[in-house]
């Protein structure tokens, strides 16, 4: 007895979440470091 | 120790470091232990291939506790010690945690409907994990109620700290009471009762998914470290700018 | 949306969350505490007319499955000390077998039969392969019927194979 469609169900959202989550924090902290460096380089041009 | 470790700046060398670390070992052992258990493990006498759930279930039921464990220890720290970066680990942890809960209830659900014949059943173990799932929740929500950040810091850190309660409860409640939920197979003590051929693939999912956990977590908070460093640097120059328009 | 509007809201859920989560928990571990009652303790209390949930191992030699167009069997449900009997019409589990943990949920008719309307099969701590069950009941060590198998740690240990056995 095989109850397949269970088991792939199962594996998909046991490996997705933690790719989404992964993903998202890959592009947060992307972002975030992105903007970091804009405000440090006009900070810097102001300085000068 | 404990003060470098919380100091924002060394913690954002630290972290950076070790990340890539963490998520690519995290991955390659969660694939090696997924593969593993879907492909190349052997089927249980009783629940055939439905066995394989079990590879994916048990990893996120230890790591729904694991996850509170961790918000809890970052709640002691901001109430006591008052660290600034444990509320933002905090309120980085809380979701994370609740989505493994809930993947946790989800694969357990679809384990149960094929072996036991239901989806759910309120017995004492799926209602506590459901209760941590719920505590997840209250806490994302508390965390973010409040004007003040500190004052939902604080109030957030006082629940997860009211709910640790349930930690012991949902691991006990198989061995305190009759619950249709089998009691553990391994344990500290004693041998576990789960032949080594499935043994070890659910030792390489558990520490894979676990370093993976671990990694979203300190990501998350490494972003929340830079933004809020952003929000503040964005408003001392507003403030200084308004100052130079005074003097003008 | 207004600030206080949202602060009612997330108030509100969180009421909402932390008030089901508190019922929950009474509701369950007060009186439901206890998921199922063994045989024995029914045979105590007798017929009651409440609904109840019965756990215990489906008894050796019981098993009627229902002859006809319906889905369903008889069985009687033990813990080693009492015995209920039960009858069920509808699907059975696949894991429903003879020496099988099982909770039905169901109400006792005054005639004492167990008039089950639900049938959970309770799985074990124990997993085991297809290859070690067949060895080990081949090699007479465990038979499923009568109770938990021996030991994971002795499991990998081969099949005593008739060499090793003392001959003559």
């Amino acid at each position: 007895m095989t109850h397949l469609p269970y088991i792939v169900a199962a594996y998909v959202i046991a490996v997705g979440l933690p790719v989404i989550f992964a993903a998202e924090a890959f592009f947060r902290v992307r972002s975030a470091r992105l903007r970091l460096e804009a405000i440090d380089m006009r900070r810097d041009r102001g300085r000068s | 120790m404990l003060h470098r470790f919380a100091n924002p700046g060394q913690f954002l060398r630290l972290s950076g470091k070790v990340l890539p670390w963490l998520f690519w070992t995290g991955g390659l052992l969660t694939a090696v232990g997924v593969a593993w258990g879907l492909f190349f493990a052997p089927d249980d006498w009783q629940q055939g291939d439905t066995v394989r759930i079990m590879y994916v279930h048990v990893p996120f039921a230890w790591l729904a506790s694991a996850g509170y464990f961790s918000l809890a220890v970052c709640s002691v720290l901001s109430l006591v010690w008052r660290h600034p970066l444990a509320d933002l680990a905090a309120a980085e942890i809380a979701p994370v945690g609740a989505g493994f809960t809930a993947v946790c209830l989800a694969t357990g659900s679809l384990w149960g409907k094929p072996t036991w014949g239901a989806w759910w059943v309120w017995d004492a173990r799926l209602t506590s994990v459901f209760v941590l799932f719920l505590l997840y929740l209250g806490h994302i929500a508390l965390v973010r109620a409040f004007d003040d950040p500190t004052r939902g810091y604080r109030a957030g850190a006082i629940l997860a700290l009211v709910g640790v309660i349930n930690l012991p409860i949902i691991k006990f409640s198989v061995d305190w009471w009759n619950t249709l939920h089998q009691p553990a197979s391994i344990g500290l003590t004693g041998a576990p009762s789960i032949a080594s051929s499935m043994l070890w693939p659910l030792l390489f999912s558990a520490i894979g998914f676990s370093l993976l956990f671990a990694a979203i977590t300190i990501a998350r908070t490494r972003a929340a470290v830079m933004e809020r460093r952003i929000r503040s640097l964005l408003m001392a120059k507003a403030s200084s700018a308004g100052e130079q328009e005074a003097l003008s | 949306m207004t600030r206080k509007n949202r602060r009612l809201l997330v108030l509100l859920i969180c009421g909402i969350g932390l008030g089901s989560a508190a019922a929950l928990t009474l509701s369950a571990f007060s009186d439901n505490l206890v998921f199922f009652v063994s045989p024995s303790d029914l045979a105590k209390s007798g017929p009651s007319g409440r609904q109840v949930r019965l756990g215990g191992l489906v008894e050796q030699g019981t098993v009627e499955k229902s002859s006809g167009g319906q889905a369903g069997a008889r069985f009687k449900v033990t813990d080693g000390n009492a015995s209920v009997p039960v009858v069920y019409k509808g699907i059975l589990p696949d894991l429903f077998r003879e020496g099988q943990g099982v909770v039905v949920l169901g109400v006792v008719q005054p005639d004492g039969v167990f008039r089950a309307s639900e049938v959970l099969a309770k799985h074990d701590e124990n997993y085991m392969p297809k290859e070690v069950a067949e060895a080990l009941k081949k090699s007479g060590r465990w038979n499923p019927a009568s109770g938990s198998p021996p030991p994971a740690s002795t499991w990998n240990e081969p099949a005593k194979p008739e060499a090793d056995r003392p001959r003559g």
